[in-house]
């Protein structure tokens, strides 16, 4: 989807409510227009006569006007609102729904990169739909005016509306330092506002070095940085304002000047005259608004272009269609595979089978766990499960026979027990298995913050009691015990004996604890298998697998 | 956990004030520019009315050329004194800022510890982040029109009155009706206000925690899940901002209803004038165009209410965090007389039971010595109290045999270093990182100092080498990586004293090896209090402290400890997989130095 389709089909999307709202907001610009005419007319016929029913007459009008004018805005306003509303939720979880898309994405973006998409760029592309009502508004405005100043005088009402976009053009002509001045500003700003925060998450690492006054000393360099930065772009911001205000007042005066001479003469009513200089000054309103939608249309398409890019990325991998996981077959089988430091790696994991891999280097045991979850590019050898090559199955048969839990648990909003996702009669034994016992008290406290507030070792064991829980016919576990203690990563590894025994288990670790509880082990070192054994046998024979399971 | 502090209105203005008050001329100066700017732009309005006048008392083309002369020279001298003025007001309020943020984050990074242990890290991070942001954008982007709005209000009222006092009074018919849409608006949409930023908070949180722990949602098929909070929160915060508008459109329509109710007061009431010949036409005309002038500055104000009042939520949470008590250095005595250590029956609590017990322990100069125990025995507690960091709830540190509370946390400091669990990547150049320890340290020095932790060479093939930009935005460090910086600034800030506890199980066997070798060189010469997370780390020390609830149970050294069986030997058996007496079990470890 292109950056132009977005948007339309944005505006496609809500062409009732815009219609209705383009139509009010509009009638609205108009009646704003209308006010300094009715001021002229008010003077010149009530005013300047000093005659009751003319004033009861204009009274009357003025009334109808304003009435018009507040409830054009009013309902006008409602309905574009609802359409920018509803259509930032709906980018918003279409966004969601592409990132969290079981094929995986292809975006090459960052968390914190695709939160600011999903929120501050689905707000920012809907305002599409403001800048058009913005600009249509701010045309039947200067339609108003023209026709009124034409009806007055047509050669003051050309002048003036020659005059007014000229002179805001010309203010408009700084826009560029300006803008340019002011994201500098910005970025300045969320420099510094960025430092603050990192330097703050750093605290106890700086307090134990003592490096405070030195983080404080940075942070005012960086603090001056923006106060001039931002000196710079209120300077420029302060010029163009001034300029404004003088081209405008200069502007005025010509008008007042022609217009004056021409009531001398006679050539216009003393009522044209104010209506004349009313709309002078009233006119640069619509022509600034008509700049400032073009800037937030600006702003929508920029916006529109990164919701687009990840909406049209590819999945990371194609879905299967064979839906066939034999249960005689091995469930895991890697036959020569290669990805990344892997080189020629076999490794069968047999049905109800434990396996134990320790990996020299971390880089082979993500390479392995990127392979094993089926999400590896470009990886060459093959890649069995239950039979089937991992790319040709189906990727919720898939995902309902391996399930891959990494050692940083991600918890989500709700309690433990909704974070452990199965209700089971067995909870509780899961729970002292994965050596989470502790928590079983705790299971309906709320989590805050993700689970942030629990330690790393609580996390860990509820990851675990959560992978046994859903009882996956091959479970892979990476490091599932570095932030545990090794009395508890005792029980936790007769526990996930216990509790898989007779289901096939691969699990990535170092620890000797673990280890000892497989059935066998099997060693990489440079991205190969150098050897394979029993725990035990291995610690008595061979002196680098000791030093690397020593603790 | 507490939230900190926020500062009620009044303090919140003497702050400012005092700010203030440290530019006076400029503050002066820049209040009388800007009012001579709101003044000068009053003359246009005026002039048109006695044009008005000219033309129907017929008078001649010279007074036309006055009028003409008069608003031209106003729009120059307002053009001149509003650029003049923006500038002036601006170099007042972002001096006042960034002074106020200079203070606020200079305070949070003094936060004595115990504090910052009870104190949420978010509202920390929103206060010096968030707060400070939302008062710059308020000041730099509404401040400007607020201040020129308002001064525009009040010298236009005041331009009313001085063309006739009854058109004034007639002008003023709009205020009570702006008020009363003000006081029917503000607390109906407040709440609608709070409620609409709370499920923003949660639509971001449901959208975080779904992209955060994607792989998470896709193990365990949580997707449709995840997807249905993201929609119902989006939800709900979509109709908020629906109703708040709502309401927001009902106060418009009211501010309509008060422009009207004043235009209408002054024309009808210039009709009567000038039936009455108490006002020129002129002066109705002036008085109309003044009052229709207004619709903008007042609109602006009142809609730019919200933005104040967040604004000045922010400003009062920055300075409530000015107003936690601080912490005052002791008086100057002696330093330190020697690079030792000295415990004396210390005990310590988090508001509950003691977690340390009674523990007195001395480290010579130069001595290294390991905590051992399981987790929850008081190991980290201890180190952070030998570090000074933390103060015991009982008994007394000692650096170089004088009291920690005596030397103050500077002095402190400079004598003792603590490397915590947390390990942080500080955004910015790799450099920068490490200079954070020492500035004055030359491009050499902190070369010197990651080539002792051994992390030179992987520097250098960094792609910008030292000036490579890591943390957060930047090229990501592994965890053993980021643990050698941990080091390289301890070994530039060179403290005669280090506390070390700190984790290296992730970083995976090798790397947990490389990382002992860099902890050893970086603590040479040092006197060394090191949590021993590994069992390499307590059999490199000198001499093994086993702690078990908080107290010390066994000390001595690895043989010493392993042959009398006790608590240290039970622990080494289950740290190495093997129980005691099986053939596995090993008494010394084949390679253990390496």
């Amino acid at each position: 989807m292109s950056t132009g389709e977005l948007l339309r089909r944005a505006i496609r999307r809500h062409r009732g409510r815009m219609t209705v709202g383009i139509l009010l907001t509009a009638l609205h610009q108009a009646t704003e227009a209308a006010v300094p005419v009715t001021i002229g007319i008010f003077v010149d016929q009530a005013v300047a006569s000093g005659e009751l029913m003319p004033l009861v007459w204009c009274v009357v009008m003025l009334f109808a006007l304003f009435a018009v004018l507040s409830n054009a805005w009013k309902l006008g306003a409602r309905q574009i609102v609802r359409a920018i509303e509803f259509e930032t939720h709906e980018l918003r979880l279409e966004i969601a729904q592409r990132v969290l898309d079981p094929r995986g994405q292809r975006t090459g973006l960052r968390s914190g990169e695709l939160l600011s998409i999903a929120t501050s760029d689905a707000e920012k592309a809907a305002l599409v739909m403001r800048a058009l009502s913005l600009g249509c508004a701010a045309g039947t405005a200067l339609l108003v005016s023209s026709v009124s100043l034409l009806l007055v005088d047509v050669p003051l009402g050309i002048g003036v509306l020659i005059g007014v976009p000229l002179v805001v053009l010309g203010i408009q002509g700084l826009s560029p330092l300006l803008t340019r001045r002011t994201s500098t500003q910005q970025e300045a700003v969320a420099q510094t506002t960025a430092l603050a925060t990192d330097l703050v998450g750093g605290l106890r690492t700086l307090r134990g070095i003592g490096a405070q006054h030195n983080a404080a000393a940075r942070y005012r360099r960086s603090s001056q940085d923006t106060l001039r930065a931002t000196l710079r772009a209120v300077s420029t911001a302060g010029l163009q304002d001034g300029v404004s205000i003088a081209l405008s007042g200069l502007l005025l005066a010509a008008v007042a000047g022609v217009a004056g001479w021409f009531a001398l003469n006679g050539r216009i009513s003393i009522g044209e005259l104010i209506t004349v200089v009313g709309l002078a000054q009233f006119i640069a309103e619509p022509v600034g608004t008509l700049g400032y939608a073009s800037q937030v249309l600006a702003g929508s398409r920029a916006s529109a272009g990164r919701l687009a890019s990840v909406l049209s990325s590819p999945p990371l991998v194609e879905s299967g269609t064979t839906t066939v996981v034999d249960p005689a077959q091995p469930l895991l089988q890697l036959d020569g595979v290669s990805y990344k430091t892997l080189a020629d790696v076999d490794l069968t994991l047999r049905p109800g089978e434990s396996v134990g891999v320790l990996c020299y280097d971390p880089r082979d045991a993500d390479a392995l766990l990127t392979v094993v979850a089926g999400r590896a590019l470009e990886y060459s050898g093959a890649v069995r499960v239950g039979g089937t090559a991992i790319d040709e199955l189906d990727i919720d048969v898939l995902r309902n026979t391996v399930l891959l839990e990494r050692h940083e648990t991600d918890l989500f909003e709700g309690t433990l027990r909704t974070n452990l996702l199965v209700e089971s009669p067995s909870l509780e034994r899961v729970m002292t298995a994965a050596g989470a016992a502790d928590l079983i008290e705790e299971l309906d406290r709320p989590l805050a913050d993700r689970g942030q507030a629990l330690s790393g070792g609580q996390r860990q064991r509820l990851g675990l009691a959560r992978a046994l829980l859903a009882e996956p016919p091959l479970l892979v576990l990476h490091d599932p015990s570095t932030a545990v203690d090794a009395v508890t990563e005792e029980l936790l590894a007769e526990g996930l004996a216990e509790v898989r025994s007779g289901l096939t288990t691969l699990v990535l670790t170092s620890s000797p604890a673990l280890l000892g509880k497989m059935d066998r082990v099997v060693v990489l070192a440079d991205g190969a298998v150098v050897t394979e054994g029993a725990h035990a046998e291995l610690a008595e024979t061979d002196a680098t697998y000791q030093e690397a399971v020593l603790r | 956990m507490n939230l900190l502090p926020i500062a009620g209105p009044r303090a919140t203005w003497s702050l400012l004030w005092s700010e203030i008050r440290k530019l006076p001329v400029l503050s002066i100066v820049a209040a009388i520019v800007i009012t001579g700017g709101s003044a000068a732009g009053l003359v246009a309005p005026w002039a048109l009315g006695v044009l008005v006048d000219d033309i129907s008392g017929g008078a001649d083309r010279s007074a036309i050329v006055q009028v003409v002369l008069l608003i031209g020279g106003a729009a120059l001298l307002t053009g001149l004194l509003t650029a003049l003025g923006v500038l002036l007001v601006a170099r007042v309020g972002e001096t006042v800022l960034a002074r106020i943020r200079e203070k606020v984050l200079d305070r949070v990074l003094q936060l004595p510890a115990p504090v910052l242990d009870k104190v949420r890290t978010g509202d920390l991070l929103s206060r010096v982040g968030d707060d400070v942001a939302t008062v710059a954008s308020a000041l730099t982007d509404v401040g400007p029109m607020l201040l020129g709005a308002a001064l525009t209000i009040i010298l236009t009222v005041g331009g009313l009155f001085a063309l006739d006092w009854r058109l004034g009074l007639a002008g003023l018919l709009a205020v009570p009706m702006y008020i009363w849409a003000l006081r029917w608006y503000l607390p109906r949409s407040a709440p609608f206000y709070s409620q609409e930023r709370v499920a923003m908070g949660e639509r971001s949180e449901a959208i975080i925690a779904s992209l955060r722990g994607s792989a998470t949602v896709r193990a365990y098929q949580l997707e449709d899940v995840q997807l249905a909070k993201i929609d119902a929160t989006s939800a709900n915060a979509r109709d908020l901002s629906i109703r708040v508008f709502r309401y927001f459109s009902f106060f418009t329509s009211r501010i309509n209803h008060a422009e009207f109710t004043g235009l209408a007061g002054i024309l009808v009431a210039g009709f009567f004038l000038v039936r009455a010949d108490a006002v020129t036409i002129g002066a109705v005309t002036a008085a109309a165009l003044y009052f229709h002038r207004l619709f903008n500055p007042i609109g602006a104000v009142l809609m730019l209410f919200d933005e104040v009042q967040t604004a000045a939520a922010g400003m009062a949470r920055l300075a409530g965090v000015l107003e936690m008590e601080q912490i005052t250095a002791p008086p100057p005595g002696a330093g330190p007389a020697d690079a030792s250590i000295e415990l004396v029956g210390i005990g310590h609590a988090y508001d509950g039971p003691l977690v340390v017990d009674g523990v007195s322990l001395r480290l010579e100069p130069g001595e290294r010595v390991a905590l051992v125990g399981a987790s929850g025995a008081g190991k980290t507690t201890l180190a952070a109290l030998a570090a000074g960091v933390l103060t015991p709830t009982a008994g007394v540190v000692k650096l170089g045999g004088v009291d920690v509370q005596a030397l103050g946390e500077d002095r402190t400091r400079a004598q003792v270093a603590l490397l915590s669990q947390e390990v942080h990547v500080f955004s910015g150049t790799l450099a920068e990182d490490v200079r954070l320890a020492r500035p004055e340290a030359t491009d050499a020095a902190i070369e010197a100092a990651l080539e002792t932790v051994g992390a030179l060479a992987w520097v250098r093939a960094l792609p910008d080498g030292l000036e490579t930009v890591v943390g957060e935005e930047g090229h990501q460090l592994t965890g053993a990586q980021s643990q050698q910086l941990a080091f390289a600034r301890l070994v530039l800030a060179d403290p005669p004293v280090a506390v070390l506890d700190e984790a290296t199980a992730e970083a995976g066997s090798a790397g947990a090896r490389e990382l002992e070798r860099a902890s050893v060189a970086a603590t040479a010469g040092r006197t060394t209090l090191i949590v021993a997370h590994r069992l390499t780390q307590a059999e490199q020390a000198d001499r093994i402290v086993v702690l078990d609830h908080g107290r010390v149970v066994e000390t001595g050294t690895h043989t010493a400890l392993l042959a009398s069986g006790g608590r240290y030997a039970q622990l080494w058996h289950s740290w190495t997989g093997f129980k005691p007496g099986e053939p596995g079990g090993r008494t010394t470890p084949a390679n253990a130095s390496t």
